[in-house]
């Protein structure tokens, strides 16, 4: 071969040799997944949380998280599940439909993954629920209340949507339902003004609270949009004045709800108390409203942690874990979700040396059928795997906190 | 009626801010042709800066002084802004003064996507609202069935003086005739021998001071600011920046007033009109442009061969 | 050949380094490649060791071996020093590094710089890239491709963030050496001269990825996504790329496809009830996004550049806040969903398939169905690209007086392209609203726009590998740093800046670009187009 050639392929070897040995080496390396060390034999099952944990529900996303690693932790410790090691895969939606269905589709492929706790947001919930149906992996949120994820396209005539789906927190129809009686009836506001986010959540409130407030003869003066992220809402707020409502229904989450309370009392001057759901109530709320969100209320499900017996044991807990974020309000509620997936494990996993597709579809199953004491109350799905629990709080604001002034149940 | 007059008075405090912003903007594209698209992050960080003063270092017993810890937030405020703008300039931008216009523009948004993640990142707790000191006390008065804050009255009669003072100026002293000279023709300033690299820098620094009150006077208004203020601000701002006239100092403050007027209007009469709101900016962004695209002043531009 | 006799310090470096690589990393067990072991090269300390294959550049004198043997032993220290943060920050402390790492990083640095004080090679004068044998390059060619596949397909399958970042210093260093020593001239020149077949085999390469992944469905889906994205990138590069108009607000016309095929799909949740056929509905969602490129660009194209940029930008927003508030036609912010899977005469795109005895899961069905997708856009941009309008659009490009002047209608030219690049959004977007089963407002925001300029800026503006390999990099590696999560946007705002700053004009670049970016000299005198190596009009032009 003439000198150059003989370069070139010198060349062109040294350099596609590593290559094709990478390549090659492909197969070889494939033990080394995972951090753990590989010692003993210790089989993994993974409980699988997507919940906000970037943008602004951090606070809230991260509790969610924390109190099922706290679950987890627990159940490790005290060997609930012998012979397997469970491990928490928590992935961030970010509040958005499409980033929690890329996570969704993650934990899914993930084989060892047996149940999800999430999501968050009702919007957000939508998408994951579809994705976790078609892989059979079982998903209990902690904090969605839209009456469609269970009861289907039309609420009126319920018919179940996911046969995987289940949830820890009382519904939409309920919470707007409540809030209206107590508008009605403990304040006695006779109009109102409605503002909402469009959201699938704050939305699906909005209309349930003014379903249920025009039936008790109250009359809703307006209705207006925002969109979260906005600022300032001195616009829409003059616009409301004039119409004299007695109380603004927020539909939506809290930095929009801090910034109307605060304007609204604030710069428009109107002695009006606002109103919100499960959304608004989080600590945060007071602190960036000010003294300006006293006399405001939120509802929120299920009944306030510090007042149940068994609230109580989780709330130490969490603290001598040491998590450095709040549990925040949905906290109970999400340790409950990860001990009824823990609780179906023992029986579901029995003596199956891996998680597979049959396992998934016992744990869906047998969570139909959990019935315990937890944090946040007694335990249990009905049909359409909603909670039995249907405990509601009314909140109010006091020295910018939010306080319990009324639990019941909504009777319609 | 008086729903009308009370969102103009909506719109004019809504424009006030605009306008201070807008201003930073226009007098940067007029000397270096550049949309500085990070501008909205400077008044973002200004506001953090000033948060950061009341809330470290200001000593607690003069928390509350007025006199002293409004001067001292403001301070803080433009310290941090004009700094992030030097950093900005020097670093990101003077490398690329000769470059195709692409590159500074992408340049700009990555600048401004690293400040606020930057901000949420690393600004303790940063990834919620921070609630923000009302120094200007929060009552209100009414005058003739309108309703008027107090803090609004003082965001409009600072902006305005800063205005003014600007203009001022730019009229008026070495520094400001040499601005004008750069931005008529970088070329021949040179040849007059005008730093040219120093006016620009002057430049940056007095748009960035401006954003840092209005980022103050932002965090007054509602109490709380988080990371996100400075995108959509910083587009509509120079929107009105467009709208006035790009290069003309006049023209950005007449935009912003202008477009914060029309955002408050829209809002009352559209239906829903509060979440079509930010489309307004965007649809006289468009019309002018395709009607007058000098804007409504003129613009005052070199134009790069 | 002759063979040289290496510098000491060569020597001792290269020896240090080997025996740096067989020897622990790691004091503490757990780090992912148990590298707290010794005797054999386990995790990234493999790719040390194969970047010290770079030594025997020492013994050879071959042209460019400074330039390549630098950027191997810079390979060798980056990947230490990648390792050692990682091991500082998961050990604890400076003690959870062990003496194979230091000795590693000593025998790289003594590389470095003996490196450094090798001679300048002689220039290559006068010569020619030999041609082989037409069975030899192609057999070349071929063993390329699967050496990509192989890596990506490796490189997918590392789990542990340290571990896949040492593998793309690895890649990028080893692809830098392996440039300097010409072969990427050469391979270029190869593919120009065989170039059908090296379509053909890049294209049964494309075919084959979801045979690798054994049923996993993991990243089909990723790549299904990045093929949505990529057809959209090449189109914005006929925007931005060939008609050098910037445009922030590209999402938009994705997003109209989007709506289009939901609103058509039949799907749950939505406010039109109307289904038409699958193929139809990808024209229509073309079409309709291109009638509102052309809406769009009338008006605004006689804009100066920035102007242009944000009244694109601006559409871009109102695109998204009217998809947000017109709940009649798009529902808000819950947007479309249910979107079913494409059922084109009976065969369900949801559903794995089992060919050739692999299960491919639902995805590689709308991958595939991208693949062809891809390849029509890269026909359209190549022959755009060697066309009389490609022509004139570099003209309006470089100096639009002077193209005017010389007869071009600019205007029309202009809003072609503009129409061409919002057509294959649209196209795309209708497929991904299958993919993604769902679509609403908040996934065409001013960010995907960016992300998408980015990709086509970062890949290399003008050419199709570059948008491809932009896409594929934007979207693979956030997926693989999951554990970065949080850092993501701030390190893509920072890679912006340092992008535009040392390397603006991509990673891919056409040598026009690069040439108007850069403001150099043209390479080489006309005549020699030869010697340089690859022909116009070949995949690097």
């Amino acid at each position: 071969m003439p000198e150059s050639a003989r370069r070139h392929w010198r060349r062109s070897a040294v350099v596609l040799l590593p290559l094709l040995l990478a390549a090659a080496c492909g197969g070889g390396d494939e033990e080394e997944t995972g951090g753990g060390a590989s010692g003993q034999a210790t089989k993994v099952v993974k409980i699988g949380v997507i919940a906000p944990l970037s943008g602004d529900l951090t606070a809230t996303g991260t509790g969610i998280r924390n109190s099922v690693d706290l679950a987890i932790r627990q159940a490790n410790e005290k060997n609930k599940v012998p012979g397997w090691r469970i491990e928490l895969a928590a992935e961030d939606d970010a509040a958005k439909p499409d980033v929690g269905a890329a996570a969704a589709s993650k934990l899914s492929s993930d084989a060892a993954v047996v149940g999800v706790v999430g999501t968050y947001n009702s919007s957000v919930a939508l998408q994951v629920a579809p994705l976790l149906e078609r892989a059979n992996i079982v998903q209990i949120s902690p904090a969605n209340t839209n009456d469609t994820l269970t009861r289907g396209q039309n609420p009126a005539t319920p018919d179940r949507a996911y046969k995987n789906y289940f949830r820890t927190a009382t519904l939409d129809s309920l919470q707007g339902g409540f809030a209206a009686d107590y508008a009605s009836n403990e304040i006695k506001a006779k109009t109102v003004a409605i503002i909402h986010d469009k959201k699938a959540y704050g939305q699906g409130l909005a209309d349930s609270f003014r379903g249920r407030f025009e039936k008790n003869g109250g009359k809703v003066v307006a209705t207006e949009t925002i969109n979260p992220g906005d600022k300032d809402f001195s616009a829409v707020l003059s616009k409301i004045k004039p119409l004299n409502p007695e109380l603004i229904f927020y539909g939506g989450e809290y930095p929009e709800a801090s910034l109307i309370s605060n304007q609204a009392k604030g710069p428009q001057a109107m002695r009006v108390p606002l109103m919100g759901g499960d959304g608004i109530v989080d600590p945060t709320y007071g602190k960036t409203a000010g003294t300006a969100s006293n006399g405001d209320f939120g509802t929120s499900v299920g009944a306030p942690p510090e007042s149940l017996d068994s609230a109580k044991q989780f709330i130490a807990d969490y603290k001598a874990a040491g998590f450095r974020d709040s549990y925040s309000a949905y906290g109970a509620l999400a340790y409950d979700a990860a001990n009824a997936i823990i609780n179906t494990l023992p029986t579901a996993l029995g003596s199956a040396t891996a998680v597979d597709d049959s396992v998934r579809r016992k744990v869906v199953e047998a969570v139909g059928k959990v019935d315990f004491g937890g944090a946040s109350g007694k335990v249990a799905f009905d049909q359409y795997g909603d909670t039995v629990t249907k405990t509601l709080t009314m909140y109010k604001v006091e020295s910018a906190e939010f306080k319990p002034v009324k639990t019941g149940e909504f009777k319609a | 009626m008086r729903q009308f007059v009370q969102q103009l008075v909506n719109g004019t405090v809504l424009g006030a801010t605009y306008g201070l912003i807008a201003l930073g903007y226009t007098m940067v594209y007029g000397i270096i042709q550049l949309i500085n698209f990070a501008h909205g992050e400077i008044f973002m960080v200004g506001a953090f800066g000033g948060l950061t003063v009341y809330r470290y270092w200001l000593p607690e017993a003069w928390a509350d002084k007025v006199w002293v810890a409004l001067p001292a937030v403001l301070v803080g405020a433009i310290a941090v802004s004009v700094g992030t703008a030097v950093l900005m300039e020097r670093l990101a931008y003077r490398p690329l003064r000769n470059a195709p216009r692409l590159a500074p523009l992408i340049t700009a948004i990555g600048v401004s996507i690293f400040l606020q993640e930057a901000v949420r990142l690393f600004y303790p707790d940063g990834k919620r609202q921070q609630s923000f000191p009302q120094l200007i006390s929060s009552g209100t008065f009414e005058v003739a069935g309108v309703t008027v804050a107090w803090v609004s009255v003082f965001v409009v009669v600072v902006a305005l003086a800063l205005m003014v003072a600007l203009q001022v100026f730019v009229k008026t002293t070495r520094t400001g005739k040499a601005m004008r000279a750069t931005s008529q023709d970088p070329e021949s300033a040179k040849l007059m021998g005008i730093d040219v690299d120093r006016v620009i820098v002057i430049t940056f620094v007095l748009g960035a001071a401006l954003a840092a009150v209005a980022g103050v006077m932002q965090g007054m208004r509602f109490a709380q600011i988080d990371f996100r203020i400075g995108f959509l601000v910083g587009l509509k701002a120079f929107t009105a920046a467009v709208l006035g006239g790009i290069g003309n100092l006049k023209g950005a403050v007449l935009g912003g007033f202008l477009l914060g007027i029309v955002e408050a209007l829209a809002t009352q009469y559209v239906p829903q009109g509060s979440s079509w709101k930010d489309v307004w900016a965007f649809v006289v962004l468009i019309a002018v442009l395709v009607i007058r695209p000098g804007g409504l002043l003129g613009e005052r531009v070199a134009v790069r061969a | 050949m002759k063979l040289e006799k290496p510098p000491a310090p060569a020597a001792a470096g290269a020896a240090a380094l080997v025996v740096g690589t067989l020897s622990p990393w790691a004091t503490f067990a757990g780090f992912p490649g148990k590298m707290s072991l010794g005797g054999f090269p386990g995790g990234a300390r493999l790719f040390c060791l194969l970047l010290a294959a770079g030594a025997l550049l020492f013994l050879l004198d071959v042209h460019g071996r400074r330039w390549a043997a630098l950027a191997t032993s810079a390979g060798a220290v980056a990947v230490v020093v990648v390792n050692l943060v990682a091991l500082v920050d998961q050990g604890g402390g400076a003690g959870s590094v062990a003496w194979g790492a230091c000795m590693s990083l000593a025998g790289a640095g003594l590389l470095v710089a003996a490196a450094w004080r090798l001679p300048p090679s002689s220039p290559a004068a006068g010569e020619a890239t030999p041609t082989r044998a037409p069975v030899i390059e192609i057999a070349a060619i071929a063993a390329a491709l699967l050496a990509v596949l192989g890596a990506v397909v490796w490189g997918l399958r590392i789990e542990e963030s340290s571990r896949f970042v040492s593998f793309l210093v690895f890649v990028t260093f080893l692809s830098i050496a392996v440039h300097h020593l010409g072969v990427f001239s050469w391979l270029g020149a190869v593919f120009a001269r065989h170039h059908r077949i090296a379509l053909l085999l890049a294209g049964a390469v494309a075919v084959a990825f979801p045979f690798t992944q054994q049923g996993n469905a993991y990243w089909i889906r990723v790549f299904a996504s990045i093929g949505v994205f990529a057809v959209a990138a090449i189109g914005l590069n006929v925007v931005v790329g060939l008609a050098g108009l910037l445009d922030l607000g590209y999402v938009a016309f994705f997003g109209v496809g989007a709506y289009v095929g939901a609103l058509l799909s039949n799907a749950a949740l939505t406010t039109s009830n109307v289904h038409l056929p699958f193929l139809l509905v990808v024209l229509l969602g073309g079409c309709i996004a291109a009638v509102f490129g052309l809406v769009i660009g009338a008006p605004t194209l006689r804009l100066r550049g920035d102007y242009l940029a944000i009244v694109t930008l601006g559409f871009g927003e109102i695109f998204r806040i009217t998809a947000n508030n017109w709940d009649g036609l798009t529902r808000g912010p819950n947007g479309i969903s249910g979107i079913p899977d494409l059922a084109l005469g009976g065969f369900d795109f949801g559903q794995s398939h089992a060919v050739l005895g692999v299960t491919l899961p639902g995805f590689a069905n709308y991958y595939y169905v991208e693949l062809v997708l891809i390849c029509a856009a890269i026909v359209v941009f190549t022959r755009l690209n060697d066309s009389r309008i490609g022509r004139a659009w570099v003209a309006i490009r470089e100096d639009e007086v002077a193209a005017a002047a010389s007869g071009i209608d600019t205007i029309r030219l202009k809003l072609l392209a503009f129409a061409i690049g919002a057509f294959l959004a649209g196209a795309a977007g209708t497929v991904n609203a299958h993919v993604t089963t769902q679509v609403s407002p908040d996934s065409y925001t001013f960010l995907e726009s960016i992300l998408l300029v980015a990709a086509v800026v970062l890949g290399g503006m003008g050419t199709v590998p570059g948008a491809l390999l932009g896409s594929t990099a934007l979207f693979v590696i956030p997926e693989k740093l999951r554990s970065f999560q949080d850092k993501r946007l701030l390190l893509f705002g920072a890679a912006l800046i340092l992008l535009m700053r040392f390397r603006p004009e991509g990673l891919v670049p056409s040598r026009r670009r690069r040439r108007e970016l850069r403001e150099e000299a043209p390479e080489g005198v006309p005549g020699l187009a030869g010697a340089t190596g690859a022909a116009p009009g070949g995949p690097a032009s």
